[in-house]
C-alpha cells in the first residue's frame, strides 16, 4: 500500500471496531476491520448473517459511528464526527440503496428523489431539475409523478438509485439491493449498477448472495467480525 | 430543511390521517371555541346591559327598603325589620335633597286589569308622584295627559296605561275617558304612554300609572315607598345621594356607628353588580378553557407519540437521506403546531357560529337587537394559546424522534 493510494483513496478504514453492550455480554461484531476503496471500484461486501457485514455497511454509510478505529472518507476523518456534521456526510457523499426501497409511500417518485436535495436546503424548481434527471438516468422519466404502489418492484428499486445518485455522492452503498426483487428484476438492476459503474460511480454492494458478489470486481468476505478474503472477482480481469 | 418544506410534511401527515387528526384537536377546538364564545356573549350582555340599564338615568337613584338583590332568606328577614319608608319620609327627602332636581315617591303592586269583558293579567299598576316622568329615562305621552299635582293631592282615581293595555282592552276603542277596573277600583284613563319595548325580555309597556295617594287607598297603605330622585348634574350626583342619606339617618336618629337602614340603589350599583358577576364568568371561563387546552394538549401529545412511532422507518430513511436532528425535530413540531393550529383556527370559526346563534336567540328572548361579536383580542388570545399548545405538547414526541438511532430506526418495520 503505497502513500499515493492512501491519499487518493475514496475510503479508507483502519482497524475499526465495533462493540455492543448487551445486558452483562459484550458482542464484538467487528474485530479490527481495514481496507481501502479507490475511485470508481465495484466493490462486494459477502459474509452470512451475523458475520458484521451489516455493521460495516452502518459504518461505511455513517449511520453509525466505530467504537474503536479511523475511517476517512474522501480523507476526512468522519470517525469523530458529530451528528450533523455525519447527517450532512450522508446527504452529501453516500447514496443508500435498500433492500426494501425504503421510498416514503405518500410522495411521488419525483418527490422520493428530491428528498435528499431537501434536506441540502436546494430551492424547489433546481430540485426538480435535478431529480427529473436523475430519474432520466435510471429510465424513468416517464413515471415521475407515480407513488410507489403504482410502480413495479424494479421500478421501485430504480427510484430508489436515482433517490441515491441525486446528490452526486462519493459511493453508492446498496445492501441486497436485490433481495425483494424476482431474478429478471434483479439482473435488470444489476446491468444498471454496472452502467452506473462504467459512468465513474463507486460502488458498494453488501450481499450475502454469491452471484450478486460476483457482478462486483472485488469482493470482501467478512467471517467473524475480521476480513476473511479481500480478492478481485473474475469480472475485474 | 426550509420552513415550507416541514409545513408541506406536515400538511401531508395531518390529510393522511384525517378523522384522527380531527379527533385529536377536538379538545383544543372546544377549548379555543367556548373561550370566544364566553367573551363574546359577556362583552354582548355587558354592553346590552350599560345601554339598559345606563338608559334608566345615569343620574338618578332609588331610596328603598330592601336593596335590589337578596341572596337568602336570612337577609331578607334581617332586612324586613327594617322600618317601611313613607310618604312623609319622601317629602323629607325632597326638602333636604337641594342638589335633587326631582324627588318623588313610587309604590307598586301587579294586578289584573278588567275592561268591559277584556282583561291584562299581570300588568304593573305604579303608584306613582306627578314628577314620574321625569325622573330617569324620561316617558312621553301617546296621547292624553300626564298625572298632575291636582291629582295627587286630592287622590283622583284616574290612570295613564302603557300600550301593553291599550292592545289588550282598548283593541278597538278609543281608551282616554274609559275606566278600567283594578280589584273593584275604577280608574279613569287620563293619558297612554309611548312605547318602551322589551328589556331582557321583560316588557316596558304592561303598567298603570295612578297617583299615590289613590293606590294607596286602593290597594293598602302598608307599604314601603321607594323614593326616586334625580341629582341636578353628574357632578353632584354623589352629594346628591348624601344629602338625601343624612336627612333619612337623622330622622331615624341613628348613631355614628350604625349603618343604613335603607338602601340606596344607582345605575352604577346595578353595573356594579353586573362587573363582578361577569368578572367571576371570566375566571371560571380561564380556568376551564387551561383545562380543557391542557387536556387537548395531552391528546396532541400522544397523538405525536403515535405519530413518531407509526414513522419510525421513515425516520430513519430521511435521516440516512441527510436529515439532521433538527430537521426531524422541526417536523414534528410543525406537525404538531399545524394540528393545533387547525383547532384554534376551527375553534374561532364554531365560536363566531355559536355567538352568532346566541345573538339572535337572545335577540328574540329580549326582545330587541342583541349581538355578540367576536373579540378580536379573544381570537388572537385562541391563536396565541393553541399555538403554544402545539409547541408544548409537540416539543417531547419531536425529541424523541430526532434522537432516534437511524440504524435502529432503518431496522424498524
Amino acid at each position: 500500500m503505497t502513500e499515493t493510494s492512501a491519499a487518493s483513496s475514496i475510503i479508507r478504514c483502519v482497524d475499526l471496531w465495533r462493540t455492543y453492550q448487551m445486558g452483562e455480554e459484550t458482542i464484538h461484531a467487528l474485530r479490527g476491520v481495514s481496507f481501502e476503496i479507490q475511485p470508481n471500484e465495484y466493490l462486494a461486501i459477502m459474509g452470512p448473517s451475523g458475520s458484521g457485514k451489516s455493521t460495516l455497511m452502518n459504518l461505511i454509510g455513517c449511520l453509525d459511528t466505530p467504537s474503536k478505529g479511523e475511517y476517512y472518507l474522501r480523507n476526512q476523518l468522519v470517525s469523530k464526527m458529530s451528528d450533523d456534521a455525519l447527517a450532512e456526510v450522508r446527504n452529501k457523499d453516500i447514496g443508500f440503496v435498500f433492500q426494501t426501497f425504503n421510498l416514503l409511500p405518500r410522495a411521488t417518485a419525483l418527490e422520493n428523489v428530491e428528498l435528499p436535495l431537501v434536506y441540502a436546503g436546494i430551492p424547489k424548481a433546481k430540485r426538480m431539475e435535478r431529480a427529473r434527471e436523475a430519474l432520466d438516468r435510471v429510465e424513468l422519466g416517464t413515471r415521475m409523478s407515480h407513488k410507489p404502489n403504482e410502480l413495479s418492484g424494479g421500478q421501485r428499486q430504480r427510484v430508489a438509485i436515482a433517490r441515491a445518485l441525486v446528490m452526486g455522492p462519493a459511493i453508492l452503498l446498496a445492501d441486497e439491493p436485490t433481495g425483494n426483487l424476482d431474478s429478471t428484476t434483479g439482473e435488470e438492476i444489476m446491468r444498471l449498477f454496472a452502467r452506473l459503474h462504467e459512468a465513474g460511480n463507486t460502488i458498494i454492494l453488501v450481499t450475502h448472495e454469491r452471484d450478486i458478489a460476483e457482478h462486483a470486481h472485488r469482493v470482501v468476505l467478512i467471517r467473524d467480525g475480521k476480513i476473511a478474503s479481500d480478492e478481485m472477482s473474475r469480472k475485474a480481469s | 430543511m426550509p420552513f415550507q418544506e416541514a409545513i408541506a410534511i406536515a400538511v401531508a401527515s395531518v390529510r393522511a390521517n384525517k378523522l384522527r387528526s380531527v379527533l385529536t384537536i377536538l379538545g383544543v377546538v372546544i377549548g379555543i371555541a367556548s373561550v370566544i364564545a364566553v367573551v363574546a356573549i359577556t362583552d354582548g350582555l355587558d354592553r346590552y346591559m350599560a345601554d339598559k340599564v345606563l338608559a334608566l338615568g345615569t343620574k338618578s337613584f332609588t331610596i328603598q327598603k330592601f336593596p335590589d338583590v337578596i341572596v337568602s332568606f336570612d337577609q331578607f328577614r334581617e332586612f324586613n325589620k327594617r322600618k317601611d319608608l313613607v310618604l312623609r319620609d319622601v317629602d323629607l327627602v325632597r326638602e333636604a335633597c337641594t342638589l335633587c332636581s326631582e324627588v318623588g315617591g313610587l309604590l307598586v303592586t301587579g294586578r289584573t286589569v278588567k275592561y268591559g269583558s277584556l282583561r291584562q293579567e299581570g300588568a304593573q299598576i305604579m303608584g306613582i308622584t306627578e314628577n314620574f316622568a321625569r325622573i330617569g329615562a324620561i316617558r312621553d305621552l301617546l296621547t292624553g295627559r300626564h298625572l298632575i299635582n291636582d291629582d295627587i293631592d286630592s287622590a283622583r282615581p284616574v290612570a295613564v296605561i302603557g300600550t301593553d293595555i291599550v292592545e289588550a282592552l282598548f283593541p278597538t276603542a278609543e281608551p282616554l275617558g274609559k275606566e278600567v277596573i283594578i280589584d273593584g277600583n275604577r280608574l279613569r284613563v287620563v293619558g297612554v304612554a309611548e312605547r318602551k319595548g322589551k328589556v331582557f325580555g321583560q316588557s316596558q309597556d304592561n303598567f298603570i300609572w295612578t297617583p299615590i295617594t289613590a293606590f294607596r287607598k286602593s290597594f293598602g297603605s302598608r307599604r314601603s315607598v321607594t323614593i326616586q330622585a334625580e341629582a341636578r348634574s353628574m357632578a353632584v350626583f354623589e352629594q346628591a345621594q348624601d344629602q338625601a342619606r343624612l336627612a333619612l339617618r337623622n330622622r331615624r336618629h341613628l348613631e355614628y356607628s350604625q349603618p343604613d337602614d335603607f338602601n340606596i340603589e344607582t345605575g352604577e350599583s346595578v353595573m356594579d353588580l353586573w362587573n363582578s358577576a361577569t368578572q367571576g364568568i371570566y375566571v371560571v371561563t380561564i380556568v376551564v378553557t387551561g383545562i380543557s387546552l391542557l387536556v387537548g394538549g395531552v391528546v396532541v401529545m400522544n397523538i405525536m407519540l403515535v405519530s413518531v412511532t407509526e414513522r419510525i422507518k421513515e425516520i430513519g430513511v430521511r435521516k440516512a437521506l441527510g436529515a439532521r436532528r433538527r430537521d426531524i425535530q422541526r417536523q414534528f413540531i410543525v406537525e404538531s403546531v399545524l394540528l393545533t393550529g387547525i383547532g384554534g383556527i376551527l375553534g374561532v370559526l364554531l365560536a363566531t357560529l355559536f355567538s352568532f346563534a346566541v345573538g339572535k336567540l337572545m335577540s328574540g328572548v329580549v326582545g330587541d337587537e342583541f349581538t355578540a361579536p367576536v373579540q378580536l383580542w379573544a381570537v388572537a388570545a385562541a391563536v396565541v394559546s393553541s399555538t403554544v399548545v402545539g409547541l408544548v405538547a409537540g416539543i417531547y414526541p419531536a425529541s424523541r424522534a430526532a434522537a432516534l438511532d437511524p440504524v435502529v430506526a432503518l431496522r424498524s418495520e
